[in-house]
């Protein structure tokens, strides 16, 4: 007996995963990376599908600026928590930055996009509280879940029913519940029907936690997300997101039309014990913040991609997560080995994307995600089509 | 031989619509471990029996029931506190 049994499952998945091709589909080792869109892999330049970088501003010259100058003026880290020595201004004004762009009194910094679902979460629902959690919520929040101390319940994935009959069981407690759910999910791309959720949580008299880590910068008028896109500001309660996204650094806030949102720095623990961001990823967020706010011609350009790429991965007869057109396109498999033959296929074609496997997916699928980006070019995404096509006729993906 | 109540018939039936392929099951047999069942297989287990017998289980209380009849015992335990 060792401590170590347990992990036999995910070594005989890991071996399984692994045994395809000379590059590992999971924790796959780039050798260098050369903009939003291009790294070195095993040795050969490949078009990156498969990241987060939905505008590409990891490389935008504003927010590389900002870092460089950042790291001259301030420095590298900050070597402390934001309750002791990690309070530089660009963090207090990186957090008015975000209350003022959804003209709310409140907004909070932490320091991955992680720890905001976790410092947020695990402080707003205490002992005698409730959490209930849409049932494929990321799992920084079911983990937020277990640091709160109040009692958590799931209810079904995107089903305000199934949330309205649970708030009613609650009775008189459901006035002392946050419900948490996500407005984009990240493996298969569907939203959320935030609307009818906002409705149910406002008859039992609950508040709402919205995660836009996927939607934010993407959705709604200056990039703001798919709650300002439905008009739904003046109801929901707090939105989180991230900023190694579209945001393209690390990091992540909690915003609040709630200016107690203010408390939770006395109370978050993900907040108050560990190191705040260091000055060149708060420069640079700023600076890509301002970007992102600033225009739409990032975000038209990525839709553009979107349509033609959905409109073609369907007419392919690829099944995919997800009706609505997004950023991500889940293609969806029967088998494992379809989907490992569809990833490895795409790298071996020279594009880099996602193969996500059960038990890290939904409902048992085997998925293939494709991220697009605003940097990608329209050669790029006619690439991808092309090498689509040609996989489509050897995987037969209408009878996965 | 006991007569299975309706916490262990709806426990049953959830476990036979998560796990379709999986036979008959002694009330002591592990549900990760001897099974299989992943985390996501569980869930959908339990949210089922929530709708059928109209109750909610907090997650925490589903952590220490690994075999058929701890996770019964669990689910009684709620019903009976509903």
């Amino acid at each position: 007996m060792s401590l170590f049994d347990k992990f036999a499952p995910l070594a005989e998945l890991r071996a399984a995963l692994a045994a395809r091709g000379r590059v590992p589909s999971v924790a796959t080792p780039m050798d260098a990376v050369q903009s939003a869109t291009a790294a070195i892999i095993d040795g050969r330049k490949v078009l990156l599908a498969g990241t987060n970088n939905y505008l590409g501003l990891t490389f935008a010259p504003e927010t590389r600026a900002a870092a460089i100058k950042a790291i001259e003026q301030l420095g590298t880290g900050t070597t402390g928590s934001r309750m002791a020595s990690g309070n530089y201004a660009g963090h207090r004004q990186l957090e008015r930055a975000f209350a003022d762009a959804f003209g709310w009194p409140a907004a909070i910094v932490f320091s991955t996009g992680y720890q905001a679902n976790l410092g947020a979460i695990s402080a707003l629902a205490g002992a005698g509280e409730y959490l209930l959690v849409d049932a494929d919520a990321h799992a920084s929040i079911h983990d937020a879940c277990r640091l709160s101390n109040a009692t958590t319940i799931r209810f079904r994935h995107n089903d305000p029913e199934n949330l309205s009959r649970r708030l009613e069981r609650l009775g008189e407690d459901a006035r002392r519940t946050l419900v948490v759910v996500e407005s984009l999910y990240s493996v298969l791309g569907d939203r959320a029907p935030l609307r009818e959720f906002v409705e149910v949580k406002e008859k039992y008299g609950a508040m709402i936690i919205v995660d836009e880590a996927h939607s934010f910068g993407i959705y709604g008028p200056r990039g703001l997300g798919i709650c300002a896109e439905l008009g739904l500001l003046d109801r929901v309660d707090f939105i989180v997101g991230t900023f190694s996204k579209s945001l393209g650094g690390v990091g992540g806030f909690c915003v609040s039309r709630h200016p107690e949102l203010e408390l939770l720095r006395l109370a978050s623990r993900p907040y108050i014990f560990t190191a705040s961001p260091p000055p060149p990823v708060i420069a640079a967020t700023q600076a890509a913040l301002g970007r992102l706010l600033a225009g739409d011609d990032l975000r038209e350009r990525l839709w553009r991609h979107i349509h033609r790429f959905h409109a073609a991965v369907k007419q392919l007869g690829y099944r995919t997560g997800s009706s609505d057109p997004g950023p991500v396109t889940a293609l969806v498999f029967g088998e494992r080995e379809q989907a490992m033959r569809a990833w490895q296929g795409l790298l071996d074609a020279g594009i880099y994307t996602n193969l996500m496997v059960p038990p890290s997916t939904p409902a048992g699928l085997n998925i293939v995600r494709i991220s697009l980006s605003a940097a990608h070019s329209d050669e790029d995404i006619g690439r991808m089509i092309e090498v689509l096509a040609g996989l489509a006729a050897q995987l037969k993906p209408a009878a996965a | 031989m006991n007569v299975p109540d309706r916490v262990e018939q709806v426990v049953r039936e959830a476990l036979s619509l998560a796990a379709p392929d999986i036979g008959r099951v002694e009330g002591g047999t592990r549900l990760a471990s001897e099974l299989g069942l992943d985390s996501a297989q569980v869930m959908d287990m339990i949210m089922e029996i929530e709708d059928r017998l109209d109750i909610s289980i907090p997650v925490a209380s589903i952590a220490g029931a690994r075999t058929l009849d701890e996770l019964c015992d669990t689910v009684r335990r709620v019903v009976s506190e509903t």
